[in-house]
């Protein structure tokens, strides 16, 4: 199971928390018309944190934003996602929904994290 | 107005109580307390645009995550999901800061996501949240004026008819902001979520609706699991001139119940209505469910009997055991039966279910057993009323012949037709099924108290229970040992008292007697 999820993980392309909670936002909300750092104070990190992921979840290809318009924007989970990585997603969407599935992932992503995000989320 | 120049809600029973919708482009507010449906009309007002008049539209939520609108969606079995794949739906959530500058904004990502999908419909569920200013002071209210405007302005420039959902409350605050949005919307639908005795009613009300003419007043409002929201019209409204059916006819039915028809000669009019008052236990029941299967068999009349007491197995029980054999009518569906438990009983929806079962299979006789129960279901009196008279008038447009059944609480003798609800003048025909007491038994009896256009027969007969149902009496048969029912006077007034003569016989008065 936690080769499993880890597959998952790697196949999202997914290795912080952050990212994995700002993605999850992302995906619940559906078209979210809003900014980062509305997105920030609604989940609790800091807004150049949010920022930050939010630009690579779009480089990665997992979410989409449309053109600015007076600093907000609409985020999306990009339709197009490939097949194989929307599998992986919402297996992990699905792990999420029980308490020990999201203590799984947070274990998980917190260890990588810890390992390579805490320098860049405390910069 | 025209079909076109109204937008329908599609919500099953509110546009008839809009006349046909609501003008196109008119701001609507929805408000209500916590847990009054707001969040749901405007989602199900979204979806049947989608759905049933191909109108796409925009949902604009602030505190709902959208994910559990979708999920409760869903439960109604209303795809959200698939919508806004077919680019028919779009679901937004923002803040309601983002959502005011947008509408402002010339290159508004809102609006240019409404005009891409060619939306016609918007719902933004929480138009109050605008006014986040605490301070309840005059320029507060008026900047939310201001704002409030604007973002109809910006709708109305974009040809969307916008649906807002307004959260009432008791702080001042919170009356003085549905104050201003009742003032700007051009069309208010206020929800009601109120307890009645340990149950919860909801209701709809229309409180102001420009442009058009609409059904006042407070409806029952139903949230159905696996279909959406169900408005039914209030019963005491008056009927509309919809059609110009007579209200009265000239045609004249034989009943079929030897009883009746002997004792109003030539049976009775077609689409009068008849209150038959009697103890319980007297043949009230018996008396509806014979009317309606002669009926059915000599007069090929489709039925109706309403029971809010008996289930209908039991009803065609009870009239098995008295030969009336009421499967074979109930199969083939020229005699149906409804019954509502009177517990929890809403009558709006309940009138509604009359009315839907007398027009999908053209009824043209109905027994209601019996209107005490009702009394003791609703409650109120006012309501009770109104429903009374509903159900006549509704009766007499149909030309339906329509009998109430109303259970006398005096067991021996009456000194009032109706007690608890004086409403016996309203009614065509009023008969009487009394219990009187000679020597040490019970007998029934059926008197015609009044018969509108008839010349029907004031005398009380002596009536018995059995096999075929209710059959008169002979009144040359002698069932008292000495003397028959019509050696009496005074029958209905607890003092039975026998005629000291002897020698009248059957009523009649004899050469001896006048002299």
């Amino acid at each position: 199971m936690e080769l499993s999820v880890q597959n998952c993980l790697d196949g999202v392309g997914i290795s912080l928390l952050s990212e994995w909670d700002i993605l999850m936002f992302v995906y619940r909300h559906g078209a979210s018309l809003t900014s980062a750092d509305r997105i920030a104070r609604l989940i609790g990190y800091e807004s150049r944190v949010v920022s930050d992921v939010l630009d690579r979840l779009e480089r990665e290809k997992l979410i989409e934003r449309s053109r600015p318009s007076q600093g907000v924007c609409f985020y999306r989970i990009l339709a197009s996602m490939d097949a194989g990585r929307w599998y992986c997603l919402r297996l992990l969407i699905s792990l999420s929904e029980s308490r020990s599935g999201r203590l799984q992932l947070a274990e998980r992503l917190k260890t990588l994290w810890s390992d390579s995000g805490r320098e860049q989320q405390a910069s | 107005m025209s079909e076109d120049a109204l937008i329908k809600t599609g919500i099953k029973g509110l546009d008839s109580i809009l006349l046909g919708g609501i003008p196109r482009t008119n701001v609507i507010l929805v408000q209500g307390v916590t847990g009054s449906g707001k969040t749901l009309l405007g989602s199900e007002f979204i979806f049947r645009g989608i759905a049933q008049h191909n109108e796409p539209g925009l949902i604009v939520v602030f505190e709902t995550n959208p994910d559990k609108l979708i999920r409760d969606a869903a439960g109604f079995g209303w795809n959200l999901d698939e919508l806004q794949q077919q680019k028919k739906l779009q679901i937004i959530f923002t803040s309601p800061q983002v959502f005011e500058q947008e509408l402002r904004s010339p290159d508004s990502l809102l609006l240019e996501t409404a005009s891409e999908m060619g939306a016609q419909r918007i719902f933004v569920d929480g138009v109050g949240l605008l006014n986040t200013n605490p301070d309840d002071s005059i320029s507060v209210h008026r900047t939310y004026r201001e704002l409030l405007q604007q973002l109809i302005e910006s709708l109305n420039r974009e040809n969307l008819t916008a649906m807002f959902s307004l959260e009432l409350g008791n702080a001042r605050d919170s009356i003085a902001t549905a104050e201003t949005t009742d003032f700007l919307a051009d069309t208010v639908i206020q929800l009601g979520r109120e307890r009645h005795g340990r149950r919860i009613q909801r209701s709809l009300e229309i409180l102001k609706s420009r442009g058009q003419d609409y059904e006042a007043g407070e409806h029952t409002m139903q949230i159905t699991g696996g279909r959406g929201l169900e408005i039914f019209r209030r019963v005491q409204a008056p009927l509309l001139a919809k059609s110009k059916q007579p209200t009265s006819s000239t045609m004249r039915s034989v009943i079929g119940v030897e009883a009746i028809d002997t004792l109003i000669g030539g049976g009775i009019f077609d689409g009068s209505t008849t209150m038959v008052v009697g103890v319980s236990g007297v043949g009230k029941t018996v008396l509806g469910t014979q009317i309606l299967r002669e009926g059915s068999l000599k007069q090929k009349t489709r039925g109706l009997l309403i029971s809010l007491d008996e289930h209908p197995a039991q009803i065609i029980r009870n009239a098995q055991t008295l030969g009336l054999n009421l499967e074979e009518q109930v199969a083939d569906g020229t005699i149906r039966i409804l019954f509502e438990s009177p517990q929890e009983l809403d009558i709006d929806s309940h009138y509604a279910r009359i009315v839907h079962l007398v027009e999908e299979h053209d009824i043209q006789r109905m027994v209601i057993d019996g209107m005490t129960s009702y009394s003791t279901a609703i409650g109120e009196i006012g309501v009770y009323r109104d429903f009374f008279h509903a159900m006549v008038a509704y009766s007499k447009q149909r030309l339906m012949t329509t009998f109430f059944n109303y259970e006398n609480p005096e067991f021996l003798g009456i000194s009032s037709y109706m007690p608890d609800f004086p409403l016996s003048s309203i009614v065509d025909n009023l008969i009487l099924l009394s219990l009187v007491e000679i020597n040490n038994s019970l007998h029934r009896c059926i008197s015609v108290v009044k018969s509108r256009g008839s010349k029907h027969s004031f005398d009380t007969r002596e009536f018995l229970i059995g096999q075929g149902g209710i059959s008169l009496v002979p009144l040359e048969q002698n069932r008292v040992p000495a003397l028959s029912l019509q050696s009496y006077s005074s029958l209905l007034s607890r003092a039975p008292t026998r005629f000291s003569l002897p020698n009248r016989i059957n009523g009649a008065v004899t050469e001896q007697d006048k002299e």
